[in-house]
């Protein structure tokens, strides 16, 4: 290896026995990464696994315990975000930083400083089109509102953004969750290009098929530690998937049930925002039905219908034998469905308020007497939640803030139990949530699917839905692969389903 | 909105303009002579002004209520200071308020604190001093040196005088600076985005002071100008300037979430308000009813641009849920 | 030392991970002591710096003052918990109350009619704010534009004159001191432990809490947040025409330009109160506590002849600090 760093395949970065450590949990032990210039590197790796972790630190967002940074030969701090962009770093995220009302021009102008300070839209036009070329918009007229360009567009002027800042070093987050099939070939193209022109791409991703199609190489991440980097020419895709799954402690899931009840809720032809395929599916009394999926898999889709969350564009619902129309949560909550999104921050605790309140908040008719709160039936209510969910008693009047990320998020599971429902809906049960209080949320949805509650889990997490599903449903790029009992299905094929699904039951997806 | 979208949206709103201007313009003999534009033109000097500063700080995304405030408070400081001569005491008011202007940018960029609630504050307190420097008494000119403001009254070309060519050249000069300069363009990226244009590496607090700044001085501009013209200043005056000024920014397209409008929208939602406040007060209505006029517009622009969001939300997701997959 | 240590955290890593529970509870109890302290001390400043405070003329003036910006506050308290930050139309819509009830009585509408409509009218005025609110619109901007028209409808109602009203059927209302306290304070009293039960003890109270605490997670959970929002105003609208009423019973007349500086006394006495701008929580109580505090303060100045403009400038700046510092105490918690 080169160390003249202008030397196409000379190493652009190295990172050497990089540690990150959150609380008790080592989300990075020691771990080491090198960047080619000119290649496309591509991160692989389920969640936790600790690539998101070596992302943030290279962008700057965190901070290492220990470890040295080196960009072309030079050790580096990078403190701050602003520090990395100035090392030549660039981080393209899902959230975009695209201010909608300002033309595209604008928006790559912005920010970057030495400017001039009179700024016209030709001259703008000017400055932003060799970067628009770059990424392919060579056809988008500079002067358009960014707002009125699609997400796939948005994103590439984010890149052009970032181009024009100097990134030699560009890190994209998968950049093709939310794109159709031509706009993911576009973003391909891109890569390709500016990895020809010599910068660095890290693209970390989990559909599998996108690997083998750009990238040079591949560095697979398990449980905090990095492998070797892996040539991608030459490599098979059985061999990397058995790579990519490790073995984790499978006593955090309790035993599964020995049979369940009769179809509760029947999905036929539904279609909704993120599917691409019509759906179709039961899901029985005492069931958990795991979907699993990645970003972008749709999968999610599924419950926000039943929900109400987002419309139904097509099919139907039957909830035993009368066919839903829900068009609201409110509608969801009167024939009893629960729903918990996956962010428990925004819409899933009120951060503010005791648990007394926030266990009872869905359910507020049930504390009403005469319009008046009863506080004997409030805590009754709340207890008996706490109990089942084992959250200490003792934490029922503190503020819903103050606890743990496992205890909020049993808060924000929890209350659903309150409107005493026949179906729950749980989008990422587990997101942010350390192991102990894992096993407990998992020991409770068995627990509830028990006593007879459908429950239907959307979780990214590969051995969560090996674990605890009754059922799983794959998905990808907004299409059913396939439906199967848990005890049939192997960790290989969920694992192939949801990043690489091939002639699999849908049928030629790539 | 693009180009094309923008001069429809003006468009639009010229039209309605002129729809209230035939409105009273029929009825009023007056309404459309020269003298009659030329005191349509003294009248709004006040309002474009300050309209413009506010105007400003909302494309900014935030919001300043105390031009009201500041704008008597201006005015009390400059009647008192005049003895210096009438242009330094002007330029000497403008400084000032530009200053209160840029100090309340500060803390509310610094403390990432809300504008609109800090700005009660102010507004509250600016009065409160304007009522002790001018000791709770409106303060006149001393009479030798009324003279030196007759300019203000001279006309060129029948309808234009000094105070509406200043107001012209004001929009024109922050017109200019929002459209072409960097520091303008920042103030439109801070309103249209603020978490977006943080993450883009656009610096929040310069343009947070950099527009509160503009509404500070131009509202002491306003103050000031107006209390010149008129030889006095009273610390309880410019009591309807807020609402009148917020009422022109709507009616010109000035969004209330920031990120959207340009001075031509301004200049034109003046005019909408001047039209209609005039008409209303040549047809023999009292002055309280020309206040409660301008709320009632100002409450209809409200809901109307209400509305207009939710239907534009509605049909957004209409459209989303369309475009499947 | 936990203090400092959340800080090193927060500026570590830019999100403090475990909240002290003990400072988060105790903040409420902090900063009612706060005010209680502070009415004390003003109480016995004024006290021993100027005699007359002491005197029974005075005293009386203090607590129908402290009533009427507290009945105001007590409806404000529900807009601000409610998450809707504040309405700038109280002030107008007192006004407008009280000459509606000028007008009526003067009008020989009678006592008990006049009362009714009052009320009800006023109720109506906070309702069709909390409508457009509730739709979506800024609460500062619209109560600002409905506070114009308020006062433009009052000008019109009175024809900018004295509306005298040529009945003494209300004096007992403004005047009278059943076992020595005046009505107004009576009023106060029952209103703020009213307003205080129906937080705490309803449905109604609950649903406006968690409208204020989390908007997105309410909604959630099927809560209708736009009733939220419609109660504080409605509430509110109630309180401005109970004060409404106040000044034109007890003087005789009604008159547009009433109850001047009356909005700000009310969001100082919120603030100062200790309720958060971010809603979803405090109590009336707090802004009850925060409005004697604040009238104690008027009357303080205004007996040492501090000027309105000395006054109205120590509440701005009053208001403007106690914003800045309830800001970056809620930013280090949050």
């Amino acid at each position: 290896m080169d160390n003249n760093p202008t030397a196409a395949g000379a190493v652009v970065l190295r990172m050497r026995g990089i540690v990150k450590r959150y609380a008790a949990v080592a989300a990075l032990q020691g771990v080491d990464f090198t960047l080619l210039r000119g290649e496309v590197m591509a991160l692989l790796g389920e969640n936790g696994a600790g690539k998101s972790t070596l992302v943030k630190i290279l962008a700057g967002l965190e901070r290492p315990d220990a470890g040295t940074i080196e960009i072309n030969g030079q050790v580096i701090r990078l403190r701050t975000p602003t520090h990395s962009l100035q090392a030549g770093v660039a981080y393209v995220t899902q959230e975009l930083s695209i201010v909608a009302p300002l033309s595209v021009a604008e928006n790559i102008c912005l920010g970057g400083g030495g400017r001039s300070a009179i700024w016209t839209s030709r001259q703008l036009a000017d400055q932003v089109r060799p970067f628009l070329a770059l990424v392919g918009l060579d056809k988008i007229d500079p002067t358009t509102p960014a707002g009125s360009l699609s997400v796939a567009q948005q994103q590439l002027v984010e890149i052009a953004r970032l181009l024009s800042r100097n990134a030699r070093i560009l890190i994209l987050d998968e950049p093709t969750a939310a794109l159709s099939d031509a706009e993911i070939e576009k973003v391909k193209l891109v890569v390709r290009n500016l990895a020809a022109e010599g910068r660095s791409i890290i693209y970390v991703t989990h559909r599998l098929g996108e690997v083998f199609e750009i990238a040079d190489r591949v560095t697979i991440f398990r449980n905090g530690r990095s492998f070797e980097p892996v040539r991608v020419a030459g490599l098979d895709i059985d061999e990397l998937i058995e790579h990519l799954l490790g073995r984790r402690l499978e006593q955090m899931f309790p035993p599964r049930s020995a049979g369940f009840g009769p179809v509760l809720l029947s999905l036929h032809d539904v279609v909704a925002p993120g599917l691409v395929k019509p759906v179709s599916l039961d899901l029985h009394e005492g069931e958990i039905f795991c979907l699993a999926g990645q970003l972008g898999s749709g999968a999610n889709a599924v419950v926000r219908a039943i929900a109400g969350v987002v419309p139904r564009d097509a099919g139907s619902i039957t909830l035993r034998t009368t066919p839903q129309r829900p068009r609201s949560v409110r509608d969801a909550i009167s024939v009893k469905i629960g729903y918990c999104s996956d962010d428990r921050k925004r819409d899933g605790i009120f951060a503010v308020r005791n648990l007394y309140e926030n266990l009872t908040a869905p359910a507020l008719r049930r504390i009403t007497v005469a319009g008046l709160l009863s506080r004997k039936r409030e805590v009754a209510i709340s207890t008996k939640l706490a109990q089942l969910f084992e959250i200490a008693a003792d934490r029922l009047g503190s503020s819903a803030g103050k606890l743990s990320g496992g205890n909020q998020q049993k808060v924000a599971l929890g209350k659903w139990l309150a409107i005493e429902p026949s179906v729950l809906l749980v989008e990422e049960p587990t997101r942010g949530v350390d192991v102990g209080a894992r096993a407990e949320i998992y020991r409770h949805l068995r627990t509830l699917a028990n006593r007879g509650l459908a429950i239907m889990v959307v979780s990214s997490d590969n051995q969560e839905v090996l674990g605890l599903a009754d059922t799983v449903a794959t998905f990808f790029r907004g299409r059913l692969v396939r439906i199967a009992g848990a005890n049939t299905l192997k960790a290989e094929e969920l694992f192939r389903d949801v990043t690489h699904p091939g002639d699999a039951a849908a049928g030629g997806i790539t | 909105m693009n180009r094309r979208e923008m001069l429809i949206d003006l468009g639009v709103r010229a039209g309605f303009m002129l729809v209230i201007y035939l409105v009273f313009a029929v009825q009023l003999p007056n309404y459309h002579s020269a003298a009659g534009f030329a005191a349509l033109l003294d009248s709004a000097v006040l309002f474009g002004v300050v309209s413009v500063g506010v105007g400003i700080s909302m494309i900014a995304g935030e919001f300043d209520l105390s031009v009201g405030s500041l704008a008597a408070l201006t005015g009390v400081i400059v009647i008192q200071i005049v003895g210096i001569g009438v242009l330094p005491a002007l330029i000497l008011g403008v400084l000032f308020a530009a200053v209160i202007g840029s100090l309340q940018g500060l803390v509310i960029g610094l403390l990432g604190i809300n504008s609109l609630v800090f700005t009660i504050g102010t507004l509250i307190g600016l009065r409160g001093v304007a009522l002790l420097v001018s000791h709770e008494n409106s303060v006149s000119m001393p009479i030798p040196l009324l003279s030196e403001t007759d300019f203000f009254t001279e006309r060129f070309l029948r309808v234009l005088s000094p105070l509406s060519v200043g107001m012209v050249v004001v929009f024109v000069a922050f017109g200019l600076f929002l459209r072409f300069t960097r520091w303008g363009r920042e103030i439109y990226a801070i309103g249209g985005g603020r978490s977006e244009a943080r993450a883009a590496g656009v610096p929040l607090l310069r343009p947070m002071v950099i527009a509160f700044t503009c509404s500070g001085a131009l509202a002491g501009l306003g103050g000031a100008a107006l209390s010149l013209r008129l030889g006095s200043a009273s610390p309880l005056g410019f009591e309807t300037l807020l609402i009148a000024a917020v009422t022109t920014c709507l009616l010109g397209g000035i969004g209330l979430d920031g990120g959207v409008g340009n001075v031509v929208g301004i200049a034109i939602g003046l005019f909408t308000l001047r039209f209609l406040i005039i008409g209303v007060a040549s047809m023999g209505a009292p002055y309280y009813v020309q206040n409660l006029a301008g709320g009632a517009l100002l409450i209809f622009v409200i809901v109307v641009q209400l509305l207009a969001t939710r239907y534009r939300l509605r049909s957004v997701r209409k459209r989303l849920s369309a475009s499947v997959g | 030392m936990r203090s400092l240590r959340i800080v090193a955290d927060l500026l570590q890593t830019g999100s403090a991970r475990e909240i002290d529970a003990a400072l988060l509870a105790r903040r409420r109890w902090i900063t009612t002591t706060f005010v209680v302290l502070g009415i004390l001390i003003l109480f016995v400043a004024a006290g021993v710096t100027t005699p007359v405070f002491l005197t029974f003329q005075n005293l009386l003036v203090v607590i129908r003052n402290a009533s009427i910006t507290g009945i105001i506050a007590l409806g404000m308290s529900y807009v601000t918990i409610s998450g809707n930050l504040f309405a700038l139309s109280a002030e107008e819509l007192s006004i407008l109350s009280a000459c509606i009830f000028g007008w009526l009585l003067r009008a020989k509408f009678g006592l008990a009619t006049s009362l009714l409509v009052t009320l009800v009218g006023a109720g109506c005025g906070g309702a069709v704010q909390g409508g457009i609110i509730a739709l979506g619109a800024d609460p500062i901007i619209t109560t600002l534009a409905f506070g114009g028209f308020f006062r433009g409808v009052a000008s019109v109602v009175s024809g900018n004159q004295n509306i005298l009203l040529g009945t003494h059927a209300a004096q007992w209302l403004g005047t009278g001191r059943p076992l020595g306290v005046p009505t107004q304070s009576w009023a106060f009293v029952i209103l703020t432990l009213l307003a205080w039960f129906v937080l705490q003890k309803t449905r109604i109270g609950r649903l406006v809490v968690l409208t204020g605490a989390n908007r997105a997670a309410a909604t959630a959970a099927a809560l209708r947040v736009g009733q939220g929002a419609l109660i504080g105003m409605v509430l509110l609208g109630v309180c401005c025409g109970i004060a409404g009423i106040s000044a034109p019973a007890q003087f005789g007349y009604a008159v547009a330009n009433l109850y001047q500086g009356l909005n700000f006394d009310v969001i100082a006495a919120i603030l100062v109160g200790g309720i958060a701008l971010r809603g979803g929580q405090g109590s009336p109580i707090q802004a009850a506590l925060g409005a004697i505090f604040i009238s104690l303060l008027e009357n303080f100045m205004l007996l040492h002849d501090f000027t309105t403009g000395f006054r109205t400038t120590v509440v701005g700046a009053l208001v403007a600090a106690a914003t800045c510092l309830f800001h970056v105490l809620q930013r280090s918690r949050a």
